[in-house]
């Protein structure tokens, strides 16, 4: 559903990752301009991939915004502080996540 | 399938074991200085129960240590001296002659025993020693016969003593296969993932060996991305050995470097006694240990120092690149902008120097450390030759590299041991002789320049150089009746086999012989020197070099092969015309600075294509009369190299003194200008005798 | 898991003329493309020269000289397998090595009569396995040069 939402995003590719250690992996196969991270995946928390970014150099630029579902709000400072660019709660609009996105990508043009 | 990590804390086992050796090397030192004083303090009415204390905790600690990495016999050894400490502690038995001799004589069987694990050597036999302690021990167990003792051990180490006895599983475990844990590496490509195999194929891959105790990612200095799996598994090495081709590597996490079997599965199960009784060692947790080390001491790892080292010696190399780069820029970019690049430059390489000094320093101990260690030794030898021995310590705060002191320590044994056995003469000839009864011994360290001189001198009867003569006569070593001065002399007695007396030494286990002496010596890249005068004493002087090799060199080609030449030997480089050059009986000559320089052409020495260019560069070493032209193609440059070893007895050949990488992953060989020279003026180049270091 | 015993070990094979050899894993630190060598003057005729490996410069063997076979130029397929022994680090130049077999210690025959000759020298002995016949080598015997110490 989430990369449902993302095809409206012109001239985007786009990549899933079904884990964590995936979701690390694709940054390695191609370069990446935004991630959006589910919170709860089945073997790193997504703030310990968050964490994992901004904690190198090469990849810290990268803006992440970070998925949960409902009743987990209490880490969205968490993850605001961990470096996420944004926080979405699910569920949400579609529109909203592309454009959010879109902004994400305008705002970092070194890497579009 | 090259591992771009450094390969750090890759095992941890090995790395406990070097915790062990290290923190035994300070506990025997301890006891040894202990037992010395309390030597002093045998028959008076009252020892100091500090001293007591101490040595109780030392062999306290020396047993649980020894206990954790499953060392039995080293484990005995101290439990039987932790024994009979405590009787004395507690007053049970009276400290006597018999009693510190017997300590002493342990603590050198136990210092035997740790040494044989750490070299992978069979232990040498406990029983008797172990015996004797126990006589000791039952001894004075019936002497106190009333069971109440007024003074009992503090709880702590009570408790310990109650939790550690119950013996380890060891044979228990013996048969059946442990799991093994290894660290897998997966770097990802886009070549890979479109083969299918990617991170989630890789875990499940790994599930199915085994457990997957850890999953991290790691970013590599180069931006890429490598995955750590830490996996246990009972499947052997061959089920996955073949996944490099899948990028998948992996190194064992607890196999110590030892190659047994019998050592795997000695680790496999300290290991696992490590983990369930966790809270029965009696660790560093004794409050023994935090009284003995400061608590701003910190210990490091040799070869984490020495990872530090290769480190600093890949940022010489890069620095001495970027220096090649600015010269070519020169030309290309205003005076002022390459001038301050050029500054930037010359600061770094000042700061890499500090850099280099300071981790260096960190290497660095006191020269005090061996120097305890002969006294205990010259100590022993004292009571079997039946001589009198005074022994004076000089210098012992120079400091020296922890790694030299090391390789030295049995060398600088040999020769104290030496220096008391056939240097000082018996009480009655010392009298005969007008000598003072008390012979000397004087053990001596100094900084030197970039050196650190260790002197071993004695005022004994000296070396009879007729008899050394006679010998090597006798074996055809030399010929004619010439006088051997003191050079020659060495080179004699470090031939190997020549002195009987090493052979007596080394058949009944001790020393290491003179050959090993001046090998070790050579290996390091220091000097010896000898000084003997009949009837007066014997001198040996071990001159170490300070600081690991990095050293300043120019490099030139030579049959299109790049060589690096120390610039401190090559006086200077000339260009010389071919036509230029004239032979005079078989050898090719220039002329320079007025006089005639013989040339060695490296090409020909060392069989590569030899030049025809219509003039090529020539480095010229030594002065006078002694100089000599060694003929390359061209000098290339000139910078920083860190030297490495050559030790190989494959590639151990005379003219190289050892190799360095100018960065780009190629060996460059470092000639030893001195014996190449040597041998085109027609010396042996065979290496020869250790003494003409 | 269980049918694991003790008495069979991993082995790296490489192939050299041919023929495939065996050496314990264990010994085998690591494998690599056969990349620069440099020559060492002067020293034994197998040996080709030393290498960089890990930041250690250790000496490059070249096991068909070594086993009197000629020498061919190294490919890609050519590997260093650098090999722990005696406290010493060789690498080893074989034609190329791609497999691991697990061989039994009973399956280790000691070489025939027959291959005495040069290369038997240097084998421990011969394993069968599923009807391949593989040399297993004597590292030891390999790698030490007593035999052919250095001439100038």
């Amino acid at each position: 559903m989430v990369t449902a939402s993302l095809r409206a995003l012109p001239g985007a590719s786009f990549g899933e990752a079904s884990s964590g250690l995936e979701a690390i992996e694709r940054l390695a196969l191609a370069p990446v301009d935004l991630m959006i991270l589910d919170l709860n995946m089945p073997d790193m928390h997504g703030l310990e991939v968050l964490d994992f970014l901004r904690r190198h150099r090469a990849y810290s630029r990268i803006p992440v915004i970070v998925l949960t579902t409902r009743g987990d709000e209490p880490r969205r400072a968490e993850a605001l502080a961990a470096g996420a660019a944004l926080y979405l709660t699910k569920p949400f609009a579609p529109q909203s996540l592309a454009a959010q996105a879109e902004a994400l990508l305008k705002a970092h043009p070194e890497r579009a | 399938m090259s591992d771009p990590h450094p390969d750090n804390g890759g095992d941890f086992f090995a790395q406990f074991l070097d915790d062990y050796f290290a923190e035994c090397d300070e506990h025997l030192t301890l006891v040894r200085r202990h037992l010395l004083a309390l030597e002093e303090q045998v028959g008076r009415p009252d020892v100091d129960p500090a001293l007591l204390d101490e040595l109780f905790r030392s062999f306290h600690t020396l047993k649980g240590i020894s206990a954790m990495v499953d060392l039995s016999e080293a484990e005995r050894l101290a439990h039987h001296m932790e024994s009979y400490l405590r009787a004395l502690r507690q007053k049970e038995a009276r400290p006597g002659v018999e009693g510190v001799e017997t300590l002493m004589a342990a603590t050198t069987v136990l210092e035997r025993v740790i040494t044989a694990r750490r070299t992978g050597e069979a232990p040498p036999a406990i029983d008797t020693t172990v015996a004797r302690l126990r006589a000791l021990h039952s001894e004075s167990a019936a002497t106190a016969e009333q069971p109440a003792p007024l003074q009992t051990a503090d709880a702590s180490d009570t408790d310990a003593e109650h939790v550690r006895s119950p013996a380890r599983p060891s044979g228990a475990a013996g048969g059946s296969e442990h799991a093994r844990v290894w660290r897998f590496e997966f770097v990802p490509t886009p070549a890979l993932s479109e083969r299918g195999v990617n991170v989630n194929s890789i875990r499940a891959r790994l599930q199915e060996l085994g457990e997957i105790l850890q999953a991290t990612p790691h970013v590599r200095g180069d931006g890429g991305i490598v995955f750590e799996f830490v996996v246990a598994t009972g499947f052997e090495e061959s089920t996955f050995a073949g996944w490099h081709e899948d990028n998948l590597t992996y190194t064992p996490v607890e196999e110590a470097t030892a190659d047994t079997t019998e050592a795997a599965t000695t680790n496999g199960r300290a290991a696992l006694s490590s983990d369930t009784d966790e809270d029965s060692h009696p660790t560093q947790a004794t409050p023994a240990a935090s009284m003995l080390s400061p608590s701003n001491v910190v210990r490091v790892d040799l070869a984490r120092l020495d990872e530090l080292m290769r480190l600093i010696g890949a940022l010489v190399t890069s620095r001495a690149r970027l220096d090649e780069s600015l010269k070519h820029l020169k030309r290309t970019v205003a005076p002022a902008e390459w001038r301050a690049l050029q500054e930037t430059s010359l600061a770094m390489s000042r700061q890499l120097r500090d850099l280099r000094e300071g981790v260096m320093r960190v290497r660095m101990v006191q020269v005090g450390e061996i120097f305890e260690r002969m006294r205990f030794v010259v100590r022993d030898l004292t009571r079997e030759s039946g001589k009198e021995i005074r022994l004076e310590l000089l210098g012992q705060e120079t400091e020296i590299d922890k790694f030299l002191v090391e390789r030295m320590t049995d060398p600088l044994l040999h020769l104290v041991r030496n220096a008391v056995s056939h240097g000082l003469e018996t009480v009655e000839e010392r009298a005969a002789l007008g000598k003072p009864p008390e012979g000397k011994i004087t053990l001596r360290a100094a900084t030197s320049g970039d050196n650190v001189l260790i002197e071993i001198a004695d005022d004994g009867r000296g070396i009879d150089a007729e008899r050394v003569a006679a010998r090597a006569r006798e074996r055809g070593l030399i010929s004619g009746d010439e006088r051997l001065d003191e050079a020659q002399l060495l080179e004699l007695i470090c031939a190997p086999g020549f002195s009987t007396r090493d052979e007596a030494d080394r058949a009944s286990g001790r020393g290491v012989g003179m050959d090993v002496v001046c090998s070790t010596v050579e290996e390091l890249g220091g000097t010896l020197r000898l000084a003997t005068e009949k009837g007066r004493g014997t001198r040996f002087t071990v001159g170490l070099p300070l600081t690991l090799a990095i050293a300043e060199a120019l490099i030139a080609s030579v049959g299109g092969q790049r060589f690096a030449f120390p610039q401190t030997v090559v006086r200077e480089v000339i260009e010389v015309e071919a036509s230029s050059v004239r032979v005079l009986e078989n050898n090719e000559i220039v002329s320079y600075r007025g006089e005639v320089l013989p040339l060695v052409r490296l090409a020909r020495l060392f069989d590569l294509e030899e030049t025809t260019g219509d003039s090529f560069h020539v480095f010229v070493i030594g002065g006078g009369a002694n100089a000599v032209g060694l003929v390359v193609d061209r000098a290339v440059g000139q910078r920083e190299v860190v030297v490495r070893g050559l030790n190989d007895p494959l590639v151990k050949v005379a003219g190289v003194a050892g190799a360095t990488d100018l960065g780009d992953g190629r060996v460059v060989l470092i000639l030893d200008v001195a014996a190449l020279k040597h041998s085109a003026l027609g010396g042996r180049l065979a290496a020869g005798i250790g003494t003409a270091i | 898991m269980s049918n694991i015993t003790n008495d069979t070990e991993p082995f790296v094979l490489f192939e050299l003329a041919g023929t495939t050899y065996g050496v314990r894993s264990r010994f085998v630190q690591q494998m690599e493309m056969v990349e620069h060598i440099t020559p060492v003057p002067n020293a034994p005729p197998a040996v080709e020269g030393v290498v960089l490996a890990r930041g250690q410069v250790i000496p490059a063997l070249s096991l068909r000289a070594r086993f009197g076979f000629e020498k061919i130029p190294y490919d890609l397929r050519a590997r260093l397998l650098v090999v722990n022994s005696g406290g010493r680090t060789i690498g080893l130049i074989a034609d190329t090595a791609r497999e691991f077999v697990r061989i039994p210690a009973a399956a280790i025959e000691p070489p025939p009569e027959a291959i005495t000759g040069l290369s038997g020298k240097y084998l421990e002995g011969i394993a069968t396995i599923d009807g391949r016949m593989i040399l297993v080598l004597d590292l030891g015997e390999v790698i030490d040069l007593g035999d052919q110490q250095p001439v100038v």
